[in-house]
Protein backbone atom coordinates (compact mmCIF):
# COMPACT_ATOMS: atom_id res chain seq x y z
CA UNK A 1 0.00 0.00 0.00
CA UNK A 2 1.40 3.05 -1.18
CA UNK A 3 0.58 6.43 0.47
CA UNK A 4 -1.40 9.20 -1.28
CA UNK A 5 -1.41 12.62 -2.08
CA UNK A 6 -2.20 15.19 1.14
CA UNK A 7 -1.73 12.94 3.73
CA UNK A 8 1.86 13.50 4.91
CA UNK A 9 3.15 17.07 6.15
CA UNK A 10 4.62 19.10 3.83
CA UNK A 11 7.81 18.71 5.11
CA UNK A 12 7.94 15.04 5.16
CA UNK A 13 7.01 14.59 1.33
CA UNK A 14 9.89 17.24 0.91
CA UNK A 15 12.19 15.93 2.66
CA UNK A 16 11.48 12.12 1.22
CA UNK A 17 11.99 13.78 -1.94
CA UNK A 18 15.11 14.73 -0.96
CA UNK A 19 16.56 11.71 0.80
CA UNK A 20 15.13 9.70 -2.11
CA UNK A 21 16.92 11.58 -4.81
CA UNK A 22 20.32 11.39 -2.73
CA UNK A 23 20.02 7.73 -2.72
CA UNK A 24 18.84 7.07 -5.84
CA UNK A 25 21.53 8.72 -7.32
CA UNK A 26 23.94 7.12 -5.01
CA UNK A 27 22.07 3.53 -6.01
CA UNK A 28 22.43 4.68 -9.95
CA UNK A 29 26.22 4.91 -9.45
CA UNK A 30 26.65 1.69 -8.39
CA UNK A 31 25.00 0.30 -11.63
CA UNK A 32 27.48 -0.45 -14.65
CA UNK A 33 26.00 0.60 -17.72
CA UNK A 34 25.83 -2.67 -18.76
CA UNK A 35 23.37 -3.57 -15.62
CA UNK A 36 20.93 -1.38 -17.35
CA UNK A 37 18.86 -3.90 -18.44
CA UNK A 38 18.58 -6.12 -15.53
CA UNK A 39 17.91 -3.02 -13.75
CA UNK A 40 15.06 -2.00 -16.13
CA UNK A 41 13.66 -6.09 -15.97
CA UNK A 42 13.22 -5.77 -12.50
CA UNK A 43 11.75 -2.69 -12.20
CA UNK A 44 9.10 -4.04 -14.25
CA UNK A 45 8.75 -6.99 -12.36
CA UNK A 46 8.20 -4.77 -9.18
CA UNK A 47 5.93 -2.69 -11.19
CA UNK A 48 3.74 -5.96 -12.47
CA UNK A 49 4.02 -7.52 -8.88
CA UNK A 50 1.75 -5.11 -7.52
CA UNK A 51 -0.99 -6.25 -10.42
CA UNK A 52 -0.52 -10.21 -9.40
CA UNK A 53 -2.91 -10.59 -6.95
CA UNK A 54 -2.44 -14.02 -4.54
CA UNK A 55 -6.13 -15.47 -2.75
CA UNK A 56 -5.59 -15.47 1.03
CA UNK A 57 -8.49 -16.07 3.41
CA UNK A 58 -11.65 -14.52 2.68
CA UNK A 59 -9.81 -11.62 0.25
CA UNK A 60 -6.66 -11.42 -1.97
CA UNK A 61 -3.62 -9.11 -1.80
CA UNK A 62 -1.12 -8.06 -3.84
CA UNK A 63 2.31 -8.51 -4.21
CA UNK A 64 5.52 -5.93 -2.95
CA UNK A 65 8.00 -7.82 -3.90
CA UNK A 66 10.75 -4.94 -1.77
CA UNK A 67 12.71 -7.75 -0.83
CA UNK A 68 13.25 -9.47 -3.81
CA UNK A 69 14.13 -6.55 -5.72
CA UNK A 70 16.88 -5.99 -2.86
CA UNK A 71 18.01 -9.74 -4.00
CA UNK A 72 18.35 -9.33 -7.16
CA UNK A 73 19.83 -5.62 -7.63
CA UNK A 74 21.67 -5.05 -4.48
CA UNK A 75 22.86 -1.53 -4.22
CA UNK A 76 20.93 -0.91 -7.49
CA UNK A 77 17.94 -1.46 -5.86
CA UNK A 78 17.03 1.82 -4.65
CA UNK A 79 17.34 2.94 -8.13
CA UNK A 80 15.10 0.89 -9.37
CA UNK A 81 12.14 0.50 -6.63
CA UNK A 82 11.70 4.61 -6.84
CA UNK A 83 11.52 4.27 -10.78
CA UNK A 84 8.93 1.45 -10.15
CA UNK A 85 6.94 3.76 -7.83
CA UNK A 86 7.35 6.65 -9.53
CA UNK A 87 5.56 4.61 -12.93
CA UNK A 88 3.16 3.27 -10.13
CA UNK A 89 2.07 6.79 -8.89
CA UNK A 90 2.24 8.63 -12.79
CA UNK A 91 0.29 5.13 -14.61
CA UNK A 92 -2.22 4.14 -11.78
CA UNK A 93 -2.03 6.59 -8.97
CA UNK A 94 -0.80 3.81 -7.18
CA UNK A 95 0.70 6.40 -4.01
CA UNK A 96 0.74 10.13 -4.68
CA UNK A 97 2.77 12.77 -6.95
CA UNK A 98 4.03 14.55 -4.20
CA UNK A 99 4.17 11.34 -1.99
CA UNK A 100 6.66 9.68 -4.23
CA UNK A 101 9.55 10.50 -2.68
CA UNK A 102 8.45 9.43 0.93
CA UNK A 103 7.56 6.28 -0.87
CA UNK A 104 10.84 5.17 -2.52
CA UNK A 105 11.86 5.78 0.83
CA UNK A 106 9.39 3.71 2.56
CA UNK A 107 10.04 0.65 0.13
CA UNK A 108 13.68 1.09 -1.19
CA UNK A 109 15.51 1.31 2.19
CA UNK A 110 14.27 -2.04 3.23
CA UNK A 111 15.10 -3.31 -0.22
CA UNK A 112 18.83 -2.31 0.27
CA UNK A 113 18.98 -3.78 4.16
CA UNK A 114 16.92 -7.37 2.20
CA UNK A 115 19.64 -7.22 -0.36
CA UNK A 116 23.01 -6.61 2.08
CA UNK A 117 21.60 -9.34 4.20
CA UNK A 118 20.99 -11.82 1.45
CA UNK A 119 24.52 -11.09 0.22
CA UNK A 120 25.98 -11.95 3.12
CA UNK A 121 23.77 -14.56 5.03
CA UNK A 122 23.50 -16.79 1.90
CA UNK A 123 26.36 -19.26 1.14
CA UNK A 124 26.60 -21.96 -2.14
CA UNK A 125 24.62 -23.93 -0.50
CA UNK A 126 20.97 -23.95 -2.53
CA UNK A 127 18.87 -24.77 0.17
CA UNK A 128 20.29 -22.36 2.51
CA UNK A 129 19.95 -19.60 0.04
CA UNK A 130 15.83 -20.63 -0.25
CA UNK A 131 15.54 -20.10 3.38
CA UNK A 132 18.09 -17.17 3.70
CA UNK A 133 15.88 -15.66 0.37
CA UNK A 134 12.46 -16.17 2.11
CA UNK A 135 13.49 -14.77 5.16
CA UNK A 136 14.84 -11.21 3.41
CA UNK A 137 11.94 -11.40 1.51
CA UNK A 138 9.29 -11.62 4.55
CA UNK A 139 12.12 -9.07 5.96
CA UNK A 140 11.44 -6.62 3.52
CA UNK A 141 7.73 -6.21 3.68
CA UNK A 142 8.15 -5.86 7.61
CA UNK A 143 10.59 -3.45 7.18
CA UNK A 144 7.95 -1.37 5.24
CA UNK A 145 5.47 -2.12 6.77
CA UNK A 146 6.87 -0.50 9.32
CA UNK A 147 8.11 2.87 7.74
CA UNK A 148 4.36 3.07 6.29
CA UNK A 149 3.72 2.88 9.68
CA UNK A 150 6.27 5.83 11.20
CA UNK A 151 5.67 8.10 7.92
CA UNK A 152 2.03 7.70 8.75
CA UNK A 153 2.90 8.75 12.55
CA UNK A 154 4.35 11.87 11.45
CA UNK A 155 1.20 13.30 10.79
CA UNK A 156 0.44 13.51 14.19
CA UNK A 157 -0.85 11.37 17.19
CA UNK A 158 -4.59 11.08 14.50
CA UNK A 159 -2.63 9.35 12.95
CA UNK A 160 -1.56 6.18 15.01
CA UNK A 161 -5.11 4.59 14.86
CA UNK A 162 -4.50 4.53 11.23
CA UNK A 163 -0.55 3.69 10.97
CA UNK A 164 -2.04 0.35 13.48
CA UNK A 165 -5.03 -0.34 11.05
CA UNK A 166 -2.40 -0.73 8.17
CA UNK A 167 0.22 -2.36 10.04
CA UNK A 168 -2.26 -5.55 10.73
CA UNK A 169 -3.26 -5.18 7.21
CA UNK A 170 0.19 -6.39 6.21
CA UNK A 171 0.26 -9.66 8.02
CA UNK A 172 -1.38 -11.54 5.19
CA UNK A 173 1.14 -9.87 2.76
CA UNK A 174 3.81 -10.78 4.96
CA UNK A 175 3.20 -14.75 4.98
CA UNK A 176 2.70 -14.44 1.51
CA UNK A 177 5.42 -12.51 0.40
CA UNK A 178 7.38 -14.69 2.44
CA UNK A 179 6.83 -18.04 0.75
CA UNK A 180 6.64 -16.39 -2.93
CA UNK A 181 10.29 -15.42 -2.10
CA UNK A 182 11.25 -18.56 -1.34
CA UNK A 183 9.89 -20.17 -4.52
CA UNK A 184 11.02 -17.57 -6.70
CA UNK A 185 14.86 -17.72 -5.42
CA UNK A 186 14.48 -21.61 -5.23
CA UNK A 187 13.28 -21.24 -8.83
CA UNK A 188 15.97 -18.55 -10.15
CA UNK A 189 18.44 -21.48 -8.57
CA UNK A 190 17.67 -24.37 -10.74
CA UNK A 191 16.79 -22.55 -13.79
CA UNK A 192 18.88 -19.17 -13.96
CA UNK A 193 21.27 -18.75 -11.18
CA UNK A 194 23.48 -16.27 -12.55
CA UNK A 195 20.43 -13.42 -11.86
CA UNK A 196 21.07 -14.45 -8.20
CA UNK A 197 25.03 -13.90 -8.60
CA UNK A 198 26.45 -10.75 -7.62
CA UNK A 199 25.66 -7.92 -10.17
CA UNK A 200 28.28 -5.92 -9.12
CA UNK A 201 31.17 -8.13 -8.45
CA UNK A 202 30.84 -11.04 -11.00
CA UNK A 203 30.01 -9.94 -15.16
CA UNK A 204 25.97 -11.04 -16.40
CA UNK A 205 26.40 -13.99 -18.62
CA UNK A 206 23.20 -13.03 -19.94
CA UNK A 207 23.39 -15.04 -22.86
CA UNK B 1 -17.90 24.85 14.83
CA UNK B 2 -17.91 25.90 18.40
CA UNK B 3 -21.61 25.90 18.52
CA UNK B 4 -21.79 22.37 18.46
CA UNK B 5 -22.14 20.56 22.05
CA UNK B 6 -19.54 18.11 22.68
CA UNK B 7 -21.40 15.18 22.72
CA UNK B 8 -24.06 14.30 20.48
CA UNK B 9 -26.14 11.18 21.46
CA UNK B 10 -28.04 9.55 19.01
CA UNK B 11 -30.42 6.52 19.88
CA UNK B 12 -29.05 3.11 18.96
CA UNK B 13 -31.00 2.33 15.62
CA UNK B 14 -29.08 5.49 13.90
CA UNK B 15 -26.37 3.36 14.05
CA UNK B 16 -28.37 0.76 12.09
CA UNK B 17 -28.78 3.02 9.43
CA UNK B 18 -25.51 4.60 9.50
CA UNK B 19 -24.03 1.11 9.65
CA UNK B 20 -26.52 -0.33 6.57
CA UNK B 21 -26.02 3.10 4.78
CA UNK B 22 -21.83 2.49 4.19
CA UNK B 23 -22.15 -1.15 3.39
CA UNK B 24 -24.52 -0.05 0.84
CA UNK B 25 -22.09 2.76 -0.40
CA UNK B 26 -19.41 0.53 -0.25
CA UNK B 27 -21.34 -2.15 -2.60
CA UNK B 28 -22.49 0.95 -4.82
CA UNK B 29 -18.61 1.67 -5.05
CA UNK B 30 -17.63 -2.27 -5.80
CA UNK B 31 -20.40 -2.01 -8.26
CA UNK B 32 -19.47 0.75 -10.20
CA UNK B 33 -15.76 -0.03 -10.41
CA UNK B 34 -17.08 -3.28 -11.38
CA UNK B 35 -18.83 -1.83 -14.39
CA UNK B 36 -16.36 0.92 -15.05
CA UNK B 37 -13.58 -2.17 -15.61
CA UNK B 38 -16.39 -4.97 -17.36
CA UNK B 39 -16.56 -1.68 -20.55
CA UNK B 40 -13.20 -2.29 -21.14
CA UNK B 41 -13.13 -5.84 -20.73
CA UNK B 42 -12.82 -8.68 -23.03
CA UNK B 43 -11.94 -11.37 -21.06
CA UNK B 44 -15.16 -13.18 -19.55
CA UNK B 45 -13.33 -14.55 -16.56
CA UNK B 46 -13.71 -12.09 -13.68
CA UNK B 47 -11.34 -13.55 -11.15
CA UNK B 48 -8.80 -12.30 -13.25
CA UNK B 49 -7.54 -8.81 -12.98
CA UNK B 50 -7.50 -6.61 -15.73
CA UNK B 51 -3.99 -6.90 -16.96
CA UNK B 52 -3.63 -3.73 -19.00
CA UNK B 53 -1.92 -0.95 -18.35
CA UNK B 54 -3.06 2.32 -18.99
CA UNK B 55 -1.75 4.37 -22.01
CA UNK B 56 -0.22 7.36 -20.04
CA UNK B 57 -0.46 9.89 -22.59
CA UNK B 58 -3.64 8.52 -24.35
CA UNK B 59 -4.90 12.49 -24.86
CA UNK B 60 -1.34 14.17 -26.11
CA UNK B 61 -3.33 14.43 -29.63
CA UNK B 62 -5.42 16.47 -28.43
CA UNK B 63 -5.33 20.58 -28.32
CA UNK B 64 -6.01 22.87 -25.32
CA UNK B 65 -4.46 25.41 -22.99
CA UNK B 66 -2.56 22.40 -21.50
CA UNK B 67 -1.52 20.93 -24.87
CA UNK B 68 -0.31 23.98 -26.03
CA UNK B 69 1.68 24.69 -22.69
CA UNK B 70 5.35 24.35 -22.66
CA UNK B 71 6.00 20.98 -20.71
CA UNK B 72 9.17 22.59 -18.85
CA UNK B 73 6.94 25.34 -17.37
CA UNK B 74 4.00 23.07 -17.20
CA UNK B 75 5.89 20.90 -14.75
CA UNK B 76 7.18 23.21 -12.65
CA UNK B 77 4.14 25.11 -12.15
CA UNK B 78 1.71 22.41 -11.81
CA UNK B 79 3.96 20.65 -9.07
CA UNK B 80 4.22 23.89 -7.19
CA UNK B 81 0.51 23.82 -7.36
CA UNK B 82 0.11 20.24 -5.95
CA UNK B 83 2.57 21.01 -2.85
CA UNK B 84 0.09 24.18 -1.86
CA UNK B 85 -2.62 22.11 -2.37
CA UNK B 86 -0.85 19.21 -0.11
CA UNK B 87 -0.29 22.03 2.37
CA UNK B 88 -4.00 22.70 3.04
CA UNK B 89 -5.80 22.96 6.49
CA UNK B 90 -8.91 24.07 6.16
CA UNK B 91 -11.78 21.87 4.64
CA UNK B 92 -13.24 25.03 2.59
CA UNK B 93 -10.08 25.54 0.57
CA UNK B 94 -9.40 21.70 -0.26
CA UNK B 95 -13.01 21.78 -1.71
CA UNK B 96 -11.57 24.90 -3.48
CA UNK B 97 -8.83 22.92 -4.88
CA UNK B 98 -10.86 20.11 -5.70
CA UNK B 99 -13.18 22.17 -7.73
CA UNK B 100 -10.31 23.58 -9.17
CA UNK B 101 -8.64 20.52 -10.77
CA UNK B 102 -12.06 20.18 -12.41
CA UNK B 103 -12.18 23.02 -14.38
CA UNK B 104 -8.67 21.89 -15.22
CA UNK B 105 -9.30 18.49 -16.68
CA UNK B 106 -12.56 19.86 -18.69
CA UNK B 107 -10.20 22.79 -19.72
CA UNK B 108 -7.92 19.68 -20.78
CA UNK B 109 -10.41 18.38 -22.63
CA UNK B 110 -9.68 15.31 -21.20
CA UNK B 111 -12.89 12.71 -20.79
CA UNK B 112 -13.44 11.92 -17.19
CA UNK B 113 -13.21 8.36 -17.33
CA UNK B 114 -9.21 8.89 -17.36
CA UNK B 115 -8.83 11.27 -14.18
CA UNK B 116 -11.98 9.04 -12.53
CA UNK B 117 -9.63 5.89 -12.52
CA UNK B 118 -7.06 7.35 -10.83
CA UNK B 119 -9.26 8.11 -8.07
CA UNK B 120 -10.75 5.03 -8.22
CA UNK B 121 -7.40 3.77 -7.65
CA UNK B 122 -7.00 5.24 -4.24
CA UNK B 123 -10.67 4.10 -2.90
CA UNK B 124 -9.05 1.48 -0.46
CA UNK B 125 -6.91 4.08 0.72
CA UNK B 126 -9.03 6.80 1.46
CA UNK B 127 -11.62 4.91 2.54
CA UNK B 128 -9.52 3.24 5.16
CA UNK B 129 -8.84 6.97 6.71
CA UNK B 130 -12.41 7.80 6.16
CA UNK B 131 -13.69 4.72 8.62
CA UNK B 132 -10.62 4.38 10.99
CA UNK B 133 -9.80 8.02 11.99
CA UNK B 134 -13.46 9.40 13.02
CA UNK B 135 -12.95 6.13 15.54
CA UNK B 136 -9.12 6.42 16.84
CA UNK B 137 -8.41 9.89 16.38
CA UNK B 138 -7.53 11.22 20.21
CA UNK B 139 -10.20 12.79 21.90
CA UNK B 140 -9.33 16.58 22.81
CA UNK B 141 -11.78 19.11 25.16
CA UNK B 142 -12.85 21.04 22.47
CA UNK B 143 -13.88 18.05 20.14
CA UNK B 144 -17.30 16.91 19.59
CA UNK B 145 -18.09 13.20 19.31
CA UNK B 146 -21.16 11.33 18.42
CA UNK B 147 -21.91 8.90 20.98
CA UNK B 148 -24.72 6.03 20.08
CA UNK B 149 -27.10 4.81 23.20
CA UNK B 150 -25.82 1.86 24.64
CA UNK B 151 -22.47 1.55 23.61
CA UNK B 152 -20.38 3.66 25.30
CA UNK B 153 -16.72 2.62 23.78
CA UNK B 154 -17.45 3.37 20.05
CA UNK B 155 -17.26 7.11 19.84
CA UNK B 156 -16.90 9.06 16.48
CA UNK B 157 -15.24 11.88 16.41
CA UNK B 158 -15.97 14.52 14.38
CA UNK B 159 -12.80 16.04 14.50
CA UNK B 160 -11.14 12.80 13.22
CA UNK B 161 -14.02 12.51 10.32
CA UNK B 162 -12.85 16.35 9.39
CA UNK B 163 -9.64 15.36 9.46
CA UNK B 164 -10.19 12.11 6.86
CA UNK B 165 -12.09 14.09 4.59
CA UNK B 166 -9.33 17.06 3.58
CA UNK B 167 -7.29 14.28 2.94
CA UNK B 168 -9.53 12.71 0.61
CA UNK B 169 -10.37 16.08 -1.00
CA UNK B 170 -6.58 16.93 -1.13
CA UNK B 171 -5.55 13.15 -2.69
CA UNK B 172 -8.55 13.86 -4.98
CA UNK B 173 -7.66 16.55 -6.25
CA UNK B 174 -3.97 16.42 -7.20
CA UNK B 175 -4.92 12.92 -8.98
CA UNK B 176 -7.38 14.83 -10.96
CA UNK B 177 -4.39 17.32 -11.64
CA UNK B 178 -2.27 14.66 -12.63
CA UNK B 179 -4.15 14.14 -15.79
CA UNK B 180 -3.77 17.38 -17.34
CA UNK B 181 -0.18 17.15 -16.26
CA UNK B 182 0.85 14.12 -17.48
CA UNK B 183 -1.48 13.28 -20.47
CA UNK B 184 -1.23 16.35 -22.28
CA UNK B 185 2.06 15.59 -23.96
CA UNK B 186 3.64 12.63 -25.50
CA UNK B 187 5.39 11.04 -22.42
CA UNK B 188 8.72 10.74 -24.15
CA UNK B 189 8.61 14.86 -24.10
CA UNK B 190 7.62 15.38 -20.51
CA UNK B 191 10.29 12.95 -19.72
CA UNK B 192 12.43 15.14 -22.28
CA UNK B 193 11.39 18.44 -20.41
CA UNK B 194 12.20 16.61 -17.05
CA UNK B 195 16.26 16.10 -18.70
CA UNK B 196 15.89 19.88 -19.43
CA UNK B 197 15.43 20.72 -16.14
CA UNK B 198 18.52 19.10 -14.85
CA UNK B 199 16.76 16.68 -13.42
CA UNK B 200 19.88 13.50 -13.50
CA UNK B 201 19.92 11.88 -16.90
CA UNK B 202 20.27 7.92 -15.56
CA UNK B 203 16.84 8.75 -14.00
CA UNK B 204 15.16 9.75 -16.74
CA UNK B 205 16.53 7.02 -18.96
CA UNK B 206 15.96 4.47 -17.10
CA UNK B 207 12.28 6.27 -16.60
CA UNK B 208 12.12 5.66 -20.40
CA UNK B 209 13.02 2.10 -20.55
CA UNK B 210 10.96 0.42 -17.53
CA UNK B 211 8.07 2.40 -19.00
CA UNK B 212 8.82 0.55 -22.54
CA UNK B 213 9.30 -2.81 -20.21
CA UNK B 214 6.69 -2.67 -18.47
CA UNK B 215 4.69 -3.51 -21.95
CA UNK B 216 6.81 -6.15 -22.84
CA UNK B 217 6.59 -7.84 -19.34
CA UNK B 218 2.97 -7.40 -19.70
CA UNK B 219 2.98 -9.12 -23.11
CA UNK B 220 4.86 -11.93 -21.78
CA UNK B 221 2.59 -12.46 -18.29
CA UNK B 222 -0.31 -12.21 -20.37
CA UNK B 223 0.67 -15.30 -22.72
CA UNK B 224 2.16 -17.31 -19.80
CA UNK B 225 -1.52 -17.12 -18.08
CA UNK B 226 -3.02 -17.89 -20.89
CA UNK B 227 -1.03 -20.97 -21.41
CA UNK B 228 -1.70 -21.69 -17.44
CA UNK B 229 -5.37 -21.26 -17.69
CA UNK B 230 -5.15 -23.73 -20.75
CA UNK B 231 -3.73 -26.28 -19.13
CA UNK B 232 -6.39 -26.01 -15.92
CA UNK B 233 -5.05 -23.90 -13.54
CA UNK B 234 -7.55 -21.96 -11.27
CA UNK B 235 -6.33 -19.75 -8.44
CA UNK B 236 -7.47 -21.27 -5.48
CA UNK B 237 -6.90 -20.64 -1.83
CA UNK B 238 -4.22 -23.35 -1.18
CA UNK B 239 -0.11 -23.57 -1.24
CA UNK B 240 -0.32 -24.84 -4.31
CA UNK B 241 -1.11 -21.71 -5.90
CA UNK B 242 1.08 -19.47 -3.85
CA UNK B 243 3.93 -22.43 -5.35
CA UNK B 244 2.56 -21.47 -9.17
CA UNK B 245 2.42 -17.74 -8.61
CA UNK B 246 6.11 -17.86 -7.15
CA UNK B 247 7.17 -20.16 -10.01
CA UNK B 248 5.27 -18.06 -12.53
CA UNK B 249 7.00 -14.97 -10.87
CA UNK B 250 10.06 -16.39 -11.33
CA UNK B 251 9.72 -17.28 -14.91
CA UNK B 252 8.37 -14.17 -16.49
CA UNK B 253 11.51 -12.28 -14.62
CA UNK B 254 13.81 -14.99 -16.77
CA UNK B 255 12.36 -14.95 -20.12
CA UNK B 256 12.30 -11.29 -20.03
CA UNK B 257 15.33 -10.69 -18.69
CA UNK B 258 16.68 -12.87 -21.98
CA UNK B 259 14.66 -10.92 -23.91
CA UNK B 260 15.55 -7.49 -22.69
CA UNK B 261 19.22 -8.39 -22.82
CA UNK B 262 18.88 -8.89 -26.34
CA UNK B 263 17.20 -5.99 -27.16
CA UNK B 264 20.04 -4.01 -25.22
CA UNK B 265 22.71 -5.91 -27.42
CA UNK B 266 20.52 -4.89 -30.32
CA UNK B 267 20.80 -1.42 -29.22
CA UNK B 268 24.38 -1.29 -28.64
CA UNK B 269 25.44 -2.40 -32.12
CA UNK B 270 23.42 0.25 -33.19
CA UNK B 271 25.28 2.72 -31.44
CA UNK B 272 23.39 2.78 -28.42
CA UNK B 273 25.80 4.82 -25.43
CA UNK B 274 23.43 5.67 -22.81
CA UNK B 275 21.90 9.08 -24.56
CA UNK B 276 19.15 9.09 -26.43
CA UNK B 277 19.07 11.85 -29.60
CA UNK B 278 17.40 15.36 -28.41
CA UNK B 279 14.74 15.40 -31.12
CA UNK B 280 12.63 17.68 -29.18
CA UNK B 281 12.78 21.28 -29.56
CA UNK B 282 11.18 23.34 -26.54
CA UNK B 283 9.87 27.21 -27.21
CA UNK B 284 8.97 29.47 -24.90
CA UNK B 285 6.46 31.84 -25.21
CA UNK B 286 4.83 34.93 -23.18
CA UNK B 287 2.25 32.70 -23.14
CA UNK B 288 3.69 29.75 -20.65
CA UNK B 289 4.78 32.13 -18.70
CA UNK B 290 1.81 33.62 -18.23
CA UNK B 291 0.02 30.47 -17.57
CA UNK B 292 3.39 29.08 -15.13
CA UNK B 293 2.90 32.40 -13.11
CA UNK B 294 -1.41 31.97 -12.70
CA UNK B 295 -0.57 28.62 -10.98
CA UNK B 296 2.04 29.22 -9.09
CA UNK B 297 -0.06 32.33 -7.95
CA UNK B 298 -3.48 30.97 -7.18
CA UNK B 299 -1.64 27.61 -5.73
CA UNK B 300 0.71 30.71 -3.05
CA UNK B 301 -2.87 32.57 -2.93
CA UNK B 302 -5.07 29.41 -1.51
CA UNK B 303 -2.22 28.33 0.56
CA UNK B 304 -2.22 32.14 1.90
CA UNK B 305 -5.39 32.35 2.57
CA UNK B 306 -5.32 28.74 4.50
CA UNK B 307 -3.38 30.26 6.70
CA UNK B 308 -4.73 33.63 7.52
CA UNK B 309 -8.06 33.83 6.53
CA UNK B 310 -10.76 31.94 8.41
CA UNK B 311 -13.08 30.45 6.26
CA UNK B 312 -16.69 31.15 6.18
CA UNK B 313 -18.00 27.43 6.07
Amino acid sequence: MHISDGVLPTVVSLGGYAAGLAIAAWSAKQIRPDDLPKVAVVTSAFFVASLIHVPIGPTSVHLLIPGLVGILLGNGAFLSISLGIALQSLLFQFGGLTAIGANAVMMGIPALISGWLFRALSRNNASRRVWVGATTGGLGVFLSVLMLALLLMTGGEDFVGVAKIAMYAHLPVLAIETAISGIVVSFLIRVKPELLDDAFTSSISGR
Amino acid sequence: MTSLPQVITLPFTYLIFVGGGTVLFWLLWIFLTRQIQSKKKFTSSSEERDWRIPIIDSQSGGDSLFHRWDPRIKLCALVVFMFCVASLTQLFWASIALITAFIAVAAAHIPFQYPLRRVAAMGAFLSMFLVVMPLTAPVKPADTRIVFEGISWMQFNLRGFFLALLICLKAIAIALLTEPLLSTAPFSVTIQALARLNAPPILCQMLLLAHRYIFVFQDEAGRMLKGMRARGFKKQRNMETVRTLGNFLGMLLVRSFDRTQRVFDAMTARGYTGTWPNGVVFRVYPNDWIKGVFWVMLGCGMLICDRWLNAPV
